[in-house]
């Protein structure tokens, strides 16, 4: 059986821009994946379910100016819990000049605006199946 | 193998990292299922399974979250697998019932897993059962199963746990006609949630004399609740209502008689599954199979000679190796 | 439109039909190649209406232009609500102000009142939007980001400090009926403090339910039916109490930004509004007696025609609503006011300079559709609240429009277009099917509450993101012309990393020094009367004067009423 990737999605904090983050959700599971979409939720509590599900992959999307703060704060709890294998992509409106930021403290990609899901999607697999994305 | 030992070690001392990759690999059918599964059986028992069914929309996940706290308060560790079984076999699955979990206040005592049919090798009684029988193993002791009951997986989940809960809701026009006839049979506490709407005591009273007509299973009557989960009205009586079942099973051996029942179905499907799957590897690697289709084909035999021919062929090999199946293909 | 039989009243005569139909069999035949013909029925409005190629008066042959046209500000409304629309009063131009705390905020609306802005929208950071303190857990990470943070009267009074509330129009973007019922209190109670009387206030409070139960859904909501009902006590108190404010904004604006089409946002909109006005008529109003008040808020998105004819025909929705299923009287009741903002979700991140001519033309069909207030967006806003720089080419771009495009000087001049006055019609007649389906549902709060409206919404986007995903829906500068190099124009973000340290300290003085009995009375009274069925806004209204803070009013309502969560899964 095919290896199936399980991702948790979470939208973080308070934000309430639930539409993009259920639309990649939709979209990864049409790829094959296996989401786990949380709902809103904070760092501790989106580590925590990547813990119980055995995912290999955290989603966090946020539209509200929190990345910052809260995003890292992901890959530090994952660290802290032995998950160091698990990748962090974040999504949603980050300014352009906040993403060096956010990969220097070990966010594994950061999707803006207007990215294509097979951008997305093409990201998961690489990073998880150490795998080129098939082309075209 | 030492590997998948210091797996089930560290698993079973609770950790939770390890117990979610072990209930991976069940899921997969992984080469180290079989051991895993096999280590942790003699650990199991002790928990007490419960499944929730009803439904879509009927306020499950809001039930689950109220109750795992009401365990939690009350001292007991908790494991929930929510199951999907909307999810096709083939393809990815999009998993929501974390949503409404918040247990921040006690997120040691709970582990909660999402899982969907589609992915489950071998039916998902199987993987359902095997991934709470880990729960249990490690020390849950409150075992929790909540699906959609649409259709076979609420009855899956009945041959799998000890008390099972039905959730209703009372909706404008509807009336107890529409619930569906397996999960009035199955149910052994009812909750008509989402209360403060109207109608919901009149589909109590229903649910009620419905019951009442229904033959008694272990001498049990099974008792209707009103709730509205949201507002957490009725849940304290919904959760004694729990142990009062719990506890009447407790009584004249009822439980080890619904277990060993379940064991016995469990028993002989996990037998069915080990020789269908090496019977089907057996044939798909026999060169002379496309032979024979085509004497099926050209009707020099027909096909449920030639098919009780394998089976007999088989069945001969089979003799002797006492369910050493594996060995045997 | 079939079965009208009064041909005397149409526009054109039968015998010009006719012969106007032959002509198109005849142009359609012989002048068309076989490969236009080929694209016949293969064009459609973004709502599904199919676009013909070409438009003749045949295409609108059963109007009768008294009756289903007529002038401005004269029933059915689908010219324009005033007579002398934009010559009487330019629409106002209104621009988002808020970001930060309070005195930052201040210092904002200065600015743009300075430079010509004559109403202020004020828009809320997230905690204060989702009724949380700036100092609450949960707020974490979006103290006065994206918006401005307020949590109690003396936050309201700082932020509006010399300026004269009888003066200026604000529109305070409360989006959920919980927290209408506490900040425009606020707002009210700095203007009684300063001797300002509740007649003089003009703004708008947007207190939608379905802001609350479906395009913002957070984790934590209200029911639907308790939504609802906050709603229609907002609008209760206000019309009784403050005449010149509108009370709610049905808000078709956020609802098409979370992914629908315009039948949908307007036919929601419209069904929001029938059910409010069912419910205050049961409560004992007259439809006189707040429908006038009642505003709506669209978004002006990329389809030109399809946009305007869309304002034109919500006009006649509701002037037809109004007097034949309500009965009103009024004309002010029939007239549809509308504010526009263009569509956020039509900026783009990459090349955001296109994002000025993108809104430009937006903002041109809210006019030409007959608004009464618009926003446009700023061209940095896919990423932030704007920034100055931006927000004042919103301003600029709608100065233009006003001064110089010519087109404020005659009313709804693109009346009479065949397709427009074609496209106008369909619009109404699907805008009516739609809330005719909502109320076969069992009404709005129902359609909510069993999840169809959630569900329509990922649909619809699902469906829209691969059209994208294939190349199918062109985006300029995204999957389509997509420049080589990124040299995107870099766009500074607006922050203030100080404003939760600041607000946390002021929230501890205000904790400190008000009256603590007080405050605990009024909450207590508060939770009392949420289980009475007594409208709340008086409640709160005491409250906020007694300097309660709003996390602290909309923590009883969720101990009191308990969360909702969306059923989108099932």
């Amino acid at each position: 059986m095919e290896r199936r990737i399980r991702v948790v999605m979470a939208k973080l904090g308070l934000d309430i821009h639930w539409r993009g983050v259920l639309l990649v959700s939709q979209f990864l599971k049409d790829a094959g994946m296996e989401v786990i979409y949380i709902g809103n939720k904070f760092p501790e509590q989106i580590v925590e379910a990547a813990i119980e599900e055995d995912a290999d992959v955290v989603g966090v999307s946020t539209l509200s100016g929190n990345h910052l703060t809260l995003g890292p704060k992901v890959v530090e709890l994952l660290k802290a819990q032995g998950m160091e294998t698990v990748k962090v992509f974040m999504g949603g409106v980050i300014p352009p000049n906040h993403i060096p930021i956010l990969k220097g403290k070990g966010i594994h990609e950061v999707f803006g605006p207007d990215t294509p899901m097979q951008t997305i999607i093409d990201g998961i697999k690489t990073a998880i199946l150490g795998t080129d994305p098939p082309t075209g | 193998m030492k590997k998948t030992d210091r797996l089930i070690e560290a698993a079973l001392a609770g950790d939770k990292l390890s117990i979610a990759r072990m209930i991976s690999l069940v899921e997969r059918g992984d080469d180290q299922a079989g051991r895993i599964l096999e280590k942790i059986y003699p650990q199991s028992g002790g928990a007490y399974y419960i499944g929730i069914t009803g439904p879509p929309g009927a306020g499950k996940s809001t039930i689950v979250d109220r109750l795992i706290h009401l365990f939690c308060v009350n001292g007991y560790s908790v494991g929930v697998i929510a199951i999907d079984p909307s999810s096709p076999f083939t393809g990815g699955s999009l998993l929501g019932d974390r949503i409404r979990i918040n247990r921040d206040a006690f997120k040691e005592d709970v582990f909660f897993r999402s899982m969907s049919a589609g992915r489950v090798m071998g039916g998902l009684s199987r993987t359902a059962k095997d991934a709470s029988r880990i729960l249990d193993a490690c020390g849950k002791e409150i075992v929790i199963m909540e699906t959609v009951g649409v259709g076979q997986s609420e009855l899956d989940i009945a041959q799998a746990t000890d008390t099972i809960m039905v959730v209703v809701v009372p909706e404008s026009g509807d009336n107890i006609q529409t619930l569906k006839a397996g999960l009035m049979e199955i149910g052994d506490i009812f909750a008509v949630n989402k209360s403060d709407r109207a109608g919901a005591e009149d589909m109590a009273s229903s649910i009620k004399a419905m019951l009442d007509l229904a033959p008694l299973k272990m001498d049990w009557h099974p008792s209707v609740f009103l709730t509205a989960a949201t507002l957490n009205q009725g849940v304290d009586e919904l959760y004694e209502g729990l142990w009062n079942h719990y506890r009447h099973l407790r009584k004249e051996d009822r439980l080890k008689l619904r277990r060993k029942n379940q064991l016995r179905s469990e028993l002989v499907r996990k037998v069915d599954e080990i020789v269908f799957e090496s019977l089907r590897d057996r044939m798909n690697r026999d060169e002379n199979l496309d032979l024979l289709l085509e004497d099926i084909w050209s009707k020099k035999t027909d096909i449920y000679t030639a098919a009780r021919n394998i089976a007999d062929q088989w069945k001969a090999g089979a003799s002797g190796k006492h369910g050493h199946t594996d060995e045997m293909s | 439109m079939p079965g009208k039989t009064d041909k005397e009243a149409c526009l054109f005569s039968e015998a010009n039909v006719r012969k106007i139909e032959t002509d198109y069999e005849d142009w359609h035949k012989n002048r068309l190649r076989e490969e236009d013909r080929q694209l016949d029925g293969k064009y459609f409005t973004p709502s599904g209406i199919p676009v013909k190629l070409i438009y003749s008066p045949a295409d609108i042959k059963d109007i009768r232009y008294s009756e289903d046209v007529g002038f401005s500000g004269q029933p059915p409304f689908v010219r324009g609500v005033y007579p002398n629309m934009y010559r009487g009063r330019l629409f106002t131009v209104r621009q988002l102000a808020g970001l930060g705390a309070p005195e930052d905020c201040n210092q904002r609306v200065k600015y743009l009142l300075k430079h010509g802005a004559t109403g202020i929208n004020i828009l809320f950071d997230l905690p204060t939007i989702r009724g949380y303190d700036s100092d609450d857990p949960e707020a974490e990470g979006n103290v006065g980001y994206c918006g401005a943070a307020v949590d109690s009267i003396d936050d309201m009074d700082t932020f509006f400090a010399d300026i004269d509330l009888g003066s200026i129009s604000t529109s305070i973007v409360t989006h959920l009926p919980s927290t209408s019922l506490v900040i425009p209190g606020m707002y009210f109670g700095v203007a009684e403090k300063r001797g300002t009387p509740l007649q003089k206030l003009a703004g708008t409070c947007q207190n939608d339910f379905i802001m609350e139960t479906c395009v913002g859904s957070a984790p934590e909501i209200l029911p639907p039916p308790v939504s609802f009902k906050m709603q229609c006590d907002v609008i209760e108190w206000i019309v009784k109490h403050a005449p010149r404010w509108n009370p709610v904004s049905y808000n078709g604006y956020n609802l098409r930004e979370a992914g629908t089409d315009a039948v949908t946002e307007v036919g929601v909109a419209i069904a929001n509004a029938i059910a409010t006005a069912e419910e205050l008529i049961n409560r004992g109003l007259k439809i006189d007696d707040f429908a006038p008040r009642m505003s709506f808020f669209w978004d002006l998105h990329n389809d030109f025609f399809e946009e305007i004819a869309k304002c034109r025909a919500s006009r006649k929705v509701w002037y037809k609503l109004m007097t034949e299923r309500f009965g009103a009287r009024n004309e002010n009741s029939m007239r549809m006011r509308f504010h526009v903002q263009t569509a956020g979700v039509t900026l783009t991140a990459t090349e955001p300079l296109n994002n000025i001519v993108r809104s430009g033309i937006q903002g041109l069909a809210a006019v030409l559709g007959g608004c009464q207030s618009l926003h446009i967006d700023s061209y940095d806003e896919a990423y932030s609240a704007p920034t100055e720089e931006a927000a004042l080419v919103s301003i600029r771009t709608q100065q233009i429009i006003q001064q110089e495009t010519g087109v404020v000087n005659t009313v709804d001049p693109l009346a009479g277009s065949y397709y427009v006055e074609s496209l106008t019609e369909e619009m109404t007649h699907r805008i009516f099917q739609f809330i005719q389906k909502i109320e076969d549902m069992g009404g709005l709060v129902t359609a909510v509450e069993n999840g169809w409206l959630h569900r329509e919404i990922s649909k619809y986007n699902h469906t829209h993101q691969k059209q994208i995903e294939t190349g199918e829906r062109k985006v300029v500068g995204v999957n389509y012309m997509k420049a080589e190099s990124e040299a995107a124009c870099p766009i500074e973000v607006f922050e203030y990393p100080e404003t939760y340290s600041r607000q946390k300290a002021r929230l501890e003085k205000l904790r400190k020094t008000r009256n603590k009995e007080k405050v605990k009375s009024c909450l207590e009274e508060l939770r009392a009367k949420c289980h009475s069925g007594d409208n709340l806004f008086p409640y709160c209204l005491e409250a906020v004067k007694n300097h309660a803070t709003l996390g602290e009013i909309e923590e009883a309502f969720r101990e009191e009423f308990g969360l909702w969560s969306f059923p989108l899964m099932g």
